[in-house]
């Protein structure tokens, strides 16, 4: 916060020098407004292809819109979308599948990146290289990756059925469609954590596990006692964000399964998107997002809530 | 780490086990992408033999179809003009906006920012459903430039976040000595501050990139044959069921990843910034 005072005086003492004539000059009026000026662009983008879209689509979960109507000729229908949603098996069995799906790929990122996090913290040599390799998956780009994963797990010719000796179709039984997507979300995700967590290692300070090691902890001791609560808004920042991200997962299904075999890999963005884009009911695809909306808000304060308490202290 | 326990063999054994198991992840997180660059060198013959190839002389004769395609041609032309125009439209909206939040107190402030970070974090799909319709009736729903509008929803607030802790680690004396010295703030901002902040740029524009580069979900919906991006031109080849053209597939999917991988390499300090949404400095 001290940057501000330090502008403030800046400030009064430019307005201080500033001859009085000067002011009528419209630079220096102008001058006056910059932060307004500086603001004013992001807020109409805001505004214009994000708020104004939001409460549009807030307006239409209460219509009956299809394709082809006039913007708000949709007649209203009040709760009915949504209680043709909450009453669609579907629906609610993609909102189970949903958080099943997130909370499964979370855990396994997590422990996995963590894992990964703490070997590449250890100072040996070559160790970059590892670490160049390992956050490859993450760059790639997401429907790329699914489409090559689906090559691989291919029945007849793919490499994996090859090595396990087995012909499984694993994108076509519902028992494994949902297990194979997990693993290239894994597969996917887990370089975030990783990179988030080594951030993390990287700036712990070394005195607190040097102290613990002098007066006779084990290593076991040290990093359940000591590195992990040091880590904890590290672990925090990456649970938060990646629960926001699978949340929304969607690129990976569309290429691999897109929702199928027997609705086993519907989550809410797939469900939302073919209310939408495939029966262009425009009404129902509204009020499924605005569902999904709310629980996606709900985890974005509660992770707002954490940065702002990271940031007070 | 502190080895403060520990004979020398020990540690020896112990590095030993860490590179064994370091060296099974880089295999498993590596090998679909070898895999996939083996497969998009093999002719059709090679890429259906049982058992697979292990050893093979490489053809380039699927990236020679692929480039030769012309909808390749154009969607790669495509996705170059709304990822680029995403990133300079995000960068002009959104670096002044950071210097902003970063330097002066104003009303709405943290709800602003706060507010830009739910817009980085909701679902696309939750925003893309009104997006279409309201695109559609404006005429601009197969458009590239509504693709780009889409993008910039999550490339703005990124831009907002990475910029603004740019500018906060900028010493604020050089600004306040020129405007001392009679500079207006908009001459300060232009030619003391952006020079001084063009690493961050640098940063934020190849991470703005990498976003609207690999965005499937709005393109998808947003576009139509002719203005198609790669990675729908790329789901696309999956579409008929009967006959998936791997070579195709796996060529041009190589083509896809490459320099996205070649920019995030470039950029790789700042990702964790970047993906982050800022809540953590790299």
């Amino acid at each position: 916060m001290e940057e501000f005072g330090g502008s403030e005086l800046a400030r009064r003492t430019l307005v201080a020098a500033a001859p009085r004539a000067a002011w009528r000059r419209p630079g220096i009026m102008l001058d006056r407004y910059f932060t307004r000026v500086a603001i004013l662009p992001t807020f109409l983008v805001m505004l214009g292809v994000f708020g104004m879209p939001l409460a549009f689509s807030f307006y239409l979960s209460f219509t009956g819109y299809g394709q082809g109507q006039r913007l708000f000729s949709g007649g209203y229908v009040w709760l009915e979308n949504y209680q043709d949603l909450l009453s669609d098996p579907v629906f609610t069995g993609s909102i189970a599948i949903t958080l099943a799906y997130t909370a499964a790929a979370v855990a396994a990122e997590m422990i996995l990146g963590l894992g990964i996090a703490l070997l590449l913290n250890m100072d040996l040599p070559g160790i970059r290289i590892c670490r160049t390799a390992l956050i490859i998956p993450m760059m790639v780009t997401p429907i790329v990756g699914a489409l090559c994963w689906k090559l691989l797990l291919d029945p007849s010719h793919g490499v994996i059925n090859y090595w396990i000796g087995q012909h499984i179709v694993w994108l076509g039984r519902p028992d494994t469609a949902l297990a194979a997507i997990w693993i290239v979300g894994v597969w996917q995700s887990t370089p975030y954590v990783m990179l988030i967590l080594l951030a993390g290692l990287r700036s712990l300070p070394s005195e607190p596990t040097e102290a613990a090691a002098i007066d006779g902890a084990s290593r076991r001791q040290v990093f359940w006692h000591v590195t992990l609560p040091l880590l904890r808004p590290y672990l925090l920042v990456a649970l938060l964000l990646r629960t926001i991200f699978e949340f929304r997962a969607f690129d990976n299904i569309y290429a691999m399964t897109g929702g199928g075999p027997a609705n086993s890999t519907m989550v809410l963005s797939m469900f939302t998107y073919l209310m939408s884009f495939v029966r262009f009911d425009f009404g129902l695809g509204a009020a499924a997002s605005w569902l999904m909306l709310l629980m996606a808000l709900l985890m974005c304060l509660f992770f707002i809530s954490v940065i702002r308490r990271r940031e007070v202290t | 780490m502190a080895q403060v326990v520990g004979s020398k063999r020990k540690r020896g054994l112990e590095a030993a086990l860490v590179y064994a198991v370091l060296t099974v992840l880089v295999l498993a997180f590596v090998f679909p992408l070898i895999w996939v660059l083996g497969l998009s060198l093999k002719t059709r013959l090679q890429i259906f033999s049982t058992p697979p190839l292990f050893l093979w002389w490489p053809t380039l004769e699927n990236y020679a179809d692929v480039l030769t395609r012309a909808d390749f041609g154009q969607a790669f032309i495509n996705t170059m003009i709304v990822s680029m125009s995403a990133v300079l439209l995000s960068l002009c909206v959104g670096v002044p906006a950071a210097y902003a939040f970063a330097r002066f107190p104003f009303t709405g402030r943290t709800f602003l920012f706060f507010a830009l970070l739910v817009m980085r974090m909701l679902p696309p799909i939750a925003v893309l459903v009104p997006m279409y319709v309201l695109f559609s009736k404006l005429g601009l729903a197969t458009t590239r430039f509504s693709v780009v509008l889409a993008d910039t929803t999550f490339a703005l607030p990124l831009v907002v976040w990475l910029m603004r802790g740019f500018f906060e680690d900028l010493p604020a004396e050089l600004e306040e000595s020129a405007w001392i010295d009679g500079a207006s703030r908009y001459r300060a901002f232009w030619h003391i501050v952006l020079p001084l902040a063009r690493p961050g740029l640098v940063a934020a524009s190849i991470l703005c990139l990498q976003l609207a580069w690999n965005d499937f979900l709005f393109a998808a919906v947003l576009t139509n044959n002719a203005t198609q991006t790669l990675p729908v031109m790329m789901a696309a080849f999956n579409a008929g069921d009967s006959g998936v053209d791997w070579g195709g597939l796996t060529a041009s999917g190589v083509l896809v990843i490459l320099p996205v991988i070649i920019f995030s390499f470039i950029a790789q300090k700042h990702l964790v910034a970047g993906l982050s949404s800022g809540a953590i400095k790299g």
